[in-house]
């Protein structure tokens, strides 16, 4: 964490593994406590604020990472924007009861969970003796020397003291070597823009019917076992 | 702390994410998976940044929630639409592609 890491620094001999250690037990249980919650939800708007949680928890997990940037960025783009914009199709679609939820056969469940208990497995194989001993601790708690089975840390303390803070850090790449990748992406945002503004046009009931009838052939609207209740109702769509 | 937590702590919430894919039947809650899964990946890149000490990790999750963005926008629009055409967000019940 940055600050923790700068208050560790001032007093060298002071330096403490214990405020990441907490910070990072406490927002790895209330991310992965709303990550659940937020799957086994059946109230969608319940899902929703238990997914702002999980967000809100990794950006903590970012500050602890030396990327304060990033959880700046995580809460105003993520739980901000992003989750205002669920929140809204929720309210605007109202449909804040899933009541899909009940009829998930056990079968569906069982094989999610296995597939759920592999991944898990496999990480923690993977990471569990290279990456978790003492000797992996970043920056100014990292170990002189490193046993041959364990992965060092680097940190990166020095970069951001070359590069004048986590913002300095991360611009001074994205505007030399990401350049054209981050102009791409400006393309994209605009394509997103007019992509979701045809998608959302409101079609009126009338011009809709008249284009019909000047149409020779009318295009199928929904299959004919859909029930009447169904149908969209003339309000909404 | 030792970096591998913060990456078994990703992997966790990736499985959780995709448990919830697999087994919820509502578009929005779907989605919401989806954006979790792709958070974990974020966390794996921004703890990757910090071990090697180096940051392009961090460009890289710049760059995915540029594109997460952008993904919600026209996949919540896509939802809307299918919801006004067929009145529900069950995603079995669309089948007009299934031959």
């Amino acid at each position: 964490m940055t600050f923790l890491a700068q208050a560790g620094a001032d007093g060298a001999a002071t330096a403490s593994a214990l405020p990441e250690q907490i910070l990072f037990w406490v927002m790895a249980v209330i991310g992965i406590g709303a990550g659940l919650a937020m799957v086994s939800m059946r109230n969608i708007v319940h899902s929703a604020l238990m997914l702002v949680i999980n967000f809100a928890a990794i950006a903590v997990l970012y500050l602890a990472l030396q990327s304060s940037f990033l959880g700046i960025v995580q809460i105003i783009v993520y739980a901000g924007a992003i989750m205002i914009l669920f929140l809204f199709v929720i309210m605007l679609l109202g449909v804040d009861r899933d009541d899909l939820l009940v009829e998930i056969r056990p079968a569906h469940r069982v094989g999610a969970a296995l597939v759920a208990l592999v991944i898990v497995a496999a990480s923690v194989f993977s990471f569990v003796g290279a990456m978790t001993s003492e000797e992996s601790r970043c920056g100014a708690l990292a170990p002189a020397t490193v046993s041959a089975e364990s992965i060092p840390c680097v940190g990166l303390d020095d970069q951001l003291e070359e590069n004048d803070g986590p913002v300095g850090l991360l611009a001074r790449r994205l505007f030399t070597r990401y350049t054209w990748p981050f102009e791409i992406s400006a393309l994209l945002l605009v394509v997103a823009t007019i992509g979701a503004i045809v998608l959302g046009r409101r079609r009126d009931p009338a011009d809709e019917a008249a284009r019909r009838a000047l149409e020779p052939e009318p295009e199928p609207t929904g299959p004919p076992d859909l029930p009447p209740s169904a149908e969209p109702s003339p309000e909404v769509s | 702390m030792p970096i591998g937590y913060y990456f078994i702590v990703a992997a966790i919430m990736f499985s959780i994410g995709l448990a919830g894919v697999l087994i919820r039947r509502n578009a929005i809650v779907l989605f919401m998976c989806v954006e979790l899964m792709l958070n974990s990946v974020n966390l794996t890149l921004a703890g990757a940044a910090r071990m090697w000490g180096n940051a392009d990790g961090q460009v890289f999750v710049f760059f995915v929630i540029v594109v997460a963005a952008a993904e919600v926008v026209v996949g919540l629009a896509l939802i809307v639409n299918v919801f006004f055409r067929r009145g529900t967000l069950d995603i079995d019940a669309p089948n007009l592609l299934r031959g």
